[in-house]
């Protein structure tokens, strides 16, 4: 009995394994919107931000870089946004020209420089995720933000 | 925005160290002479091959345009609007390039006459620039009879005195004097276009070398559009484009004429930079252009070999592993080296997996996207490697057939055309170490399944078309190496979105 269970285990570990999504890619290239050095995902902590339109499949710094260069995606556009779960990235969409992300998303946007928007500029699953990232992190005056109120942040920044 | 958001700095970096042994005693008696020089140019079926792609021999003509304009700028005291008019006027050039070459010296009179040693080095090295491509070019001509012409050419070259060396030199040493950066500083637009124009002149090589010639107009599409939208403006640039970094296939297999375009395109940056410090008369810019030449003509670097040298020293000739045609860069070692916009690179290794690559030139592929051109070891590395960057991308990649390369070009969408419509491919998905086995091209059904008769543990394999290929993606190979280092070039204003 003892044996079959471990055997099931072996098993279930393996088909996960399988079916896990191997999002990021390889190659040690900079963010193609900050330029800066891509950030790995660490055992605590997913980083890598993947965006995937037709047979591509980008990798980008933060939340912030990938908005910032959207106008370079072509067509409709999955982004695998790194949240606070481990291997459970937020997949948020651009559909037809329209972005949405699953209700609950909030979006942190609280970097002053690029050095830091890897850590600063992230998605979480609900607004409790968001606050204790916020608190555990002592992100400074954190402001939980909607996909609509980010993507509007997003643009002021850029427009500066 | 996005230009002002990081802006590569002046290179601030520590001075060269130099020693006496740096600065001859006497400069080559050629240097001096008034008499009237001519630079010959090769007959043979081959000139002006180039033409053969107008676009890019009316972009390469403008090129030179180009350089004469800000050089004469510069010479003539008209400095301040060399980021303005001067720009424009160039710029307009650009964008409505020559039908054929234009004599340099009619565009830039003070300029030729201030500085003809000069300006007789790069003639001979912009005339060998020129006669590669056509030979390269040359309808008729086999690979291997390209091979033996550019080998000749080569020959040619560097029986003239005025020559540059074909041994890799040190990218740091040469680029660490005081007036180094001086340029891209105070002029970083036509600075952006100097580059830009390199950029053009040493991507080509591998556009053209052991290609089929019905893929260089589709090719050129590409490269083309890459060079006016963007490697003309980019500002943002760390260092002067590299011959191996855009051609590497060329650059393996003729290093020393790799090496001295590097060379000769160092030299155009250290003329730069001397013209545009404040500090020198102009008998000290006179003597430090004739010092930067010297520097690197072939009669100095006589008796020296290639892989040796004190580092970081004029008389540096190593070159980092599995790259001979290419000198020591910023921070590299004989390892790795630093390569802009792709990081640290082990270039005897895949840029996608980091498994050895093959030294035979009929073995992987290269992949050519964002402006880099890298060596990967496999159709697999290739596709995912363009699938991970932004853009169009070009594939050129070894068949079973060593005369029959296999040029594929993507879409902004990554999807792919190729130049040879029966082309399938393997991918047995096996372990990475054995890739080159087990992800390859092929020009026909039957060249595939030749090829799996002779290799059983890939029996069963399905041939996959162009589109069931295209759209597969390996993920991470369990064998890539990341190498956690900073980037060796200094960056400023990173704080802004």
């Amino acid at each position: 009995m003892k044996n079959i269970i471990k055997t099931i285990s072996i098993f279930m570990i393996a088909l996960g394994a399988i079916f896990t999504p191997t999002i990021a890619g390889a190659h040690d290239a900079d963010c193609p919107y900050c330029k800066l050095k891509l950030v790995q995902n660490t055992d605590a902590m997913d980083n890598e931000v993947v965006v995937k339109f037709g047979n591509k499949k980008i990798e980008y710094r933060c939340m912030f870089c990938v908005f910032a260069d959207q106008h370079k995606f072509v067509g409709d556009v999955v982004v695998y946004a790194p949240s606070e779960k481990v291997g459970e990235p937020i997949i948020v969409k651009r559909t037809s020209g329209q972005w949405t992300a699953p209700a609950g998303t909030v979006f942190l946007n609280a970097f002053t420089s690029h050095q830091q928007c890897a850590g600063l500029s992230r998605a979480f699953t609900s607004r409790a995720a968001f606050d204790n990232y916020a608190r555990r992190n002592n992100v400074s005056n954190p402001k939980p933000l909607t996909l609509a109120q980010f993507m509007q942040a997003v643009k002021e920044a850029l427009a500066d | 925005m996005l230009t002002t958001m990081i802006v590569v700095t002046a290179v601030a970096v520590a001075t060269t160290q130099q020693s006496s042994a740096d600065r001859p005693a006497t400069l080559p008696a050629w240097m001096r002479s008034q008499t009237a020089r001519h630079i010959d140019y090769r007959r043979g079926s081959d000139n002006w091959a180039i033409l053969g792609l107008e676009p890019f021999a009316r972009d390469m003509f403008a090129t030179g345009v180009g350089h004469a304009m800000a050089y004469e700028a510069l010479a003539t005291g008209h400095s301040a609007s060399l980021e303005t008019e001067v720009f424009d006027r160039i710029n307009t050039v650009l964008k409505n390039p020559p039908l054929q070459p234009v004599d340099e010296y009619a565009v830039s009179p003070t300029f030729s006459r201030r500085y003809f040693a000069l300006e007789q080095v790069f003639e001979w090295s912009h005339t060998l620039h020129f006669q590669t491509i056509d030979v390269l070019m040359h309808p008729g001509w086999s690979d291997q009879r390209k091979d033996e012409e550019i080998e000749k050419l080569w020959k040619i070259y560097s029986a003239q005195p005025y020559a540059l060396s074909g041994l890799p030199m040190n990218m740091e040493y040469l680029d660490g004097f005081e007036f180094s950066g001086e340029f891209r500083t105070r002029y970083p637009k036509v600075n952006a276009l100097f580059w830009g124009y390199h950029w053009l002149q040493t991507v080509n090589y591998d556009m053209f070398y052991r290609v089929p010639r019905n893929t260089f107009a589709s090719q050129y599409e590409v490269i083309g559009d890459r060079y006016h939208t963007t490697e003309l403006y980019n500002t943002r640039r760390e260092f002067m484009p590299m011959t191996a970094e855009t051609s590497p296939r060329f650059a393996k297999r003729f290093p020393e004429i790799a090496n001295s375009f590097d060379n000769l395109h160092m030299l155009h940056d250290n003329v730069n930079d001397i013209l545009a410090a404040p500090g020198l008369s102009q008998g000290e810019k006179q003597r430090e252009i004739e010092l930067a030449i010297w520097r690197v003509l072939a009669t100095t670097h006589i008796g020296e070999t290639a892989g040796e040298g004190q580092p970081v020293s004029l008389h540096d000739h190593r070159y980092s592993m599995g790259m001979p045609g290419m000198g020591m860069m910023k921070g590299s070692d004989e390892e790795v080296m630093y390569m802009p916009g792709m990081g640290w690179m082990n270039m005897s290794e895949c840029g996608h997996c980091s498994m050895s690559l093959s030294q035979n030139a009929n073995a992987g592929a290269t992949v050519t996207a964002d402006g880099w051109t890298m060596a990967v070891r496999c159709a697999l590395c290739a596709r995912d490697m363009a699938a991970q960057t932004l853009g169009r991308a070009i594939i050129r990649s070894a068949t079973e057939n060593p005369d029959q390369m296999l040029v594929l070009i993507s879409d902004e969408l990554g999807n792919w055309t190729s130049n040879i419509p029966t082309v399938v491919f393997l991918e047995y998905m096996d372990e990475h170490p054995s890739c080159n086995r087990w992800s390859k091209a092929f020009s026909s059904l039957d060249a595939f399944h030749a090829y799996l008769r002779e290799r059983p543990e890939y029996a069963g394999a399905e041939p996959l078309t162009l589109e069931e290929w295209a759209s597969r993606n390996g993920g991470e190979p369990e064998t890539y190496k990341r190498i956690d280092r900073p980037s060796p070039y200094q960056r400023s204003r990173e704080g802004q979105p």
